[in-house]
């Protein structure tokens, strides 16, 4: 998990907007979630998650509401707004665009 | 194993403000952790390996915590009065204090008429009417007096502006004061050794004192202009 997170915190962001674009969704889901796809690779901490949630609330890309569960667990979900929409098709764009620069730049023939 | 994790919660929001926001988020948090919990064990964990993976999962969360004081009226704030409040403020508080002052300069005036012309003692009780009048007015200005406190941003620049006007107005007033005291001397000595009334020329003194106390509200209130 310590291989390459830092590498990866750098995209939180894209990462739950992408996950909400799915349906809304809580906390610990989206970590199960990431959990799972990387299959027990990565999965983000407490602190990270709730700090980015924070963030995208007040830059108005996401919005959130309390769930109320038959079970008895109150969960807050979140859910993507337009403007949230938006902004993930930007990050994955500029995500994808760094991708490929990086890629050319770490090539060990690159500067042939 | 649930209470020592809603413990463990707990007392990481030890020092955060009382807010409906921090209690969400402390809520929040304790339930994604014990959701965390519930399936490490079903995994097949032991309750202590569960507890310690989920509480290790957290991180530092000292910041987010943090944060949530900065919010504007997240913590109780003392009331905070506008320029224009305060102002009117100054403004009634050097009024009182002028209308005390007069009171105290005027209140001979009674006794004396009344001595001279009635040669009677009635003035004496007005003159003790209107000190006691002009006391209770100072008093009540003073008691009634707000404690100011502006917006938190501008209180440094506030208090420079503030101390340089008041630099200025203490030199006027330092000057005027010194000149006051000098003319009042001389008045005395003239009046004294013109009318021979010694036994009531003191007054002249007091007057003095009057004048110097009006002076310093009428700068006061130039002051809020």
């Amino acid at each position: 998990m310590s291989i390459a997170s830092d590498l990866i915190r750098g995209n939180t962001d894209t990462i739950i907007l992408g996950h909400l674009l799915n349906g809304d969704s809580y906390g610990y889901k989206i970590n199960k979630s990431i959990l799972q796809k990387t299959d027990g690779l990565y999965e983000l901490k407490e602190a990270t998650l709730y700090s980015a949630f924070k963030r995208l609330e007040e830059s108005g890309l996401i919005s959130s509401y309390w769930g109320d569960e038959a079970t008895g667990a109150r969960r807050r979900y979140y859910t993507v707004t337009p403007a949230g929409r938006q902004a993930y098709f930007n990050m994955k764009t500029d995500w994808q665009n760094a991708k490929e620069i990086i890629d050319l730049l770490i090539e060990e023939d690159a500067g042939l | 194993m649930k209470e020592k994790l809603r413990i463990y919660i707990e007392a990481l929001f030890q020092d955060a403000p009382l807010t409906q926001k921090a209690v969400e988020l402390k809520e929040e948090i304790l339930q994604n952790i014990c959701d965390k919990y519930d399936d490490l064990l079903m995994q097949g964990k032991t309750e202590e390996a569960a507890y310690n993976i989920a509480i290790a999962g957290i991180g530092d969360i000292s910041g987010l915590i943090a944060d949530l004081g900065k919010r504007p009226g997240a913590v109780p704030q003392a009331p905070v009065y506008s320029r224009d409040e305060i102002e009117k403020e100054k403004k009634r508080s050097a009024l009182f204090t002028i209308a005390a002052v007069a009171l105290y300069i005027l209140c001979l005036v009674p006794a004396i008429l009344f001595d001279e012309l009635f040669h009677s003692d009635l003035g004496i009780i007005i003159t003790f009417l209107m000190v006691a009048a002009a006391s209770a007015l100072i008093i009540y200005n003073n008691m009634t007096k707000k404690s100011y406190k502006r917006t938190e941003d501008s209180v440094v620049e506030e208090f420079r502006e503030w101390n340089a006007a008041n630099a200025q107005k203490k030199q006027v007033f330092k000057s005027l004061s010194g000149a006051l005291w000098a003319v009042v001397v001389v008045v005395y000595f003239l009046v004294s050794f013109t009318t021979f009334a010694w036994d009531r020329t003191w007054i002249i003194f007091l007057i003095g004192a009057a004048i110097e106390a009006v002076m310093k509200a009428v700068l006061d209130l130039t002051r809020t202009r």
